[in-house]
């Protein structure tokens, strides 16, 4: 027996027009599924909800009374119909790769030409002139480019306040001056690219055997005082089973690791074959494998709906990682229950992009204190200086591609990227190429 | 009239506790807060408690 949840809008995987859609239960399970007239039915799951109903996660409702949809997703950069501002922007720095992965959004590792580092000051200054001061440096891998540090500190001089640098960490690892270079010139945190603690894993998705190099990297940006974030691209069947190790392995890598933030697996750029629903695995899944595979010491109820998207784009939770054990920080914000990105407001922006910040950062004046086994953490100063040196962040976006495009789910995107002067959603701008 | 004196107290939000030493009554317990610890101390650790 099937429901309808709620009705939407999505494109047609081969010809990428806007069709209607509609997110259907089938027992606990939700599917997005849609017609088009030249190239047939499709439906792809979204949500399995044995643990989570997708009803109960997150309050959003779509907008009513609304005379027309605006033209999503083709229309992109932002339009009128667009429910989020942008809180982060990520720059395509190069389209080179060292590594040439099965699975790659950005179908990186083809020749052309980096825009230098006098377009990038450019694009800097106008980023910063709207406001727009937490970049990702992403590509492509962006260390193929020698002039990064150059690249690093034009943002820094911009006025760019969180620079964050997307990488699988290869070069960070094995050339420990370049990775000094970054962090002298200006470089806020890396959003490392870890798949899990297996070889096997690597070799699966990334084509060699990696886990030394991560660690090695992990290493010379601790040297740096650079904070760490891990990035697994969760793929069923290749490293859903490693979910809790990747956690242990980031608690037990604290402070130099500050936290994780897991990728579900999308279907766009660059992936082996057309996804069948059993090549996807599901927020709340991600959910439960945490929960189960650290034997409950993190549990589904630690974690919340993503604030700064569309409550199906993520979770988040936090914590402060002590000797022995975990402090549990997510609880419900004080404030309203609305977005912390939602219309133009300053305040909520600068209010995000600082608690994101700190979370991320490495704290350079207290990284050197020892632990204590005699600490009190209920001390108002010891903790206070614990959760700025020890909180530990673990988040997860479900990005969305031409099979699974909702685009009640686009309009609430506020992580885009920055193109020919135009500000994009993230998923429009890898679904479309636009 | 007796003197306050200073004592270390619990304070609770969002289902954690932490202490700090405050000024309290030896008659009837109550506390002084002064404005820089509600301000300062007081007002980091309901941040770091806070979701975003």
């Amino acid at each position: 027996m099937s429901n309808i949840v709620r009705n939407t809008y999505s494109v047609c995987p081969e010809c990428l027009k806007k069709i209607p859609a509609v997110i259907v239960k089938k027992q606990n399970n939700y599917f997005l599924e849609k017609t088009c007239s030249e190239h047939g039915s499709f439906s792809a799951v979204v949500w399995r909800g044995g643990h989570i109903p997708m009803e109960e996660w997150g309050s959003y409702r779509p907008p009513e009374n609304e005379k027309e949809m605006p033209d999503c997703p083709h229309a992109c950069g932002l339009c009128s119909g667009h429910l989020q501002s942008t809180c982060c922007v990520l720059l395509e720095i190069t389209g080179r790769c060292n590594l040439s992965c099965p699975f790659c959004f950005a179908e990186s590792g083809f020749e052309c030409d980096d825009p230098s580092v006098e377009e990038l000051k450019t694009y800097f200054k106008h980023l910063v002139e709207k406001g727009n001061t937490f970049v990702h440096l992403s590509g492509g891998e962006p260390t193929v480019r020698d002039d990064l540090p150059d690249v690093v500190a034009a943002a820094r001089d911009a006025g760019c306040e969180n620079i964050q640098l997307n990488s699988n960490g290869i070069r960070l690892g094995r050339d420990r001056s370049y990775t000094k270079e970054l962090a002298d010139a200006g470089l806020s945190f890396v959003f490392m690219q870890f798949d899990g603690t297996e070889d096997a894993i690597y070799e699966k998705l990334r084509g060699k055997p990696l886990f030394a190099e991560k660690k090695s990297a992990i290493e010379a940006c601790s040297q740096e005082l650079l904070g760490v974030t891990l990035v697994p691209t969760v793929v069923p069947g290749v490293n859903d089973h490693n979910i809790g190790e990747i956690v242990k392995f980031g608690l037990d890598n604290s402070p130099a690791v500050r936290g994780i933030h897991f990728q579900p697996v999308s279907y766009f750029g660059r992936y082996p074959d057309p996804p069948a629903d059993e090549d996807r695995i599901t927020l709340p899944e991600v959910l439960y494998a945490i929960e189960e595979q650290t034997d409950a010491r993190l549990k589904i109820s630690d974690f919340l709906p993503s604030r700064c998207d569309h409550p199906g784009c993520g979770f988040h939770g936090d914590f402060v990682v002590l000797p022995e054990g975990l402090i549990k920080l997510t609880r419900k914000s004080s404030s309203a229950d609305n977005s912390c990105c939602f219309s133009d407001n300053s305040a909520e922006h600068i209010k995000n992009r600082n608690f994101v910040s700190r979370r991320w950062k490495r704290i350079p004046s207290l990284t050197i204190k020892k632990d204590n086994p005699g600490n009190d953490f209920s001390d108002m100063d010891t903790f206070l200086e614990r959760v700025k040196t020890h909180g530990f962040t673990i988040t997860a976006m479900a990005f969305q591609d031409a099979y699974t495009l909702d685009i009640e789910r686009l309009r609430r995107c506020s992580l885009h990227v920055y193109k020919d002067g135009k500000t994009i959603p993230f998923c429009s701008r890898y679904l479309t190429r636009c | 009239m007796k003197e306050l004196v200073l004592k270390k107290t619990v304070f609770s939000y969002q289902g954690h506790s932490f202490s700090h030493d405050v000024y309290t009554c030896p008659q009837c317990g109550k506390v002084l807060i002064p404005k820089e610890l509600a301000e300062g101390r007081i007002a980091k650790v309901e941040e770091q408690l806070e979701d975003k």
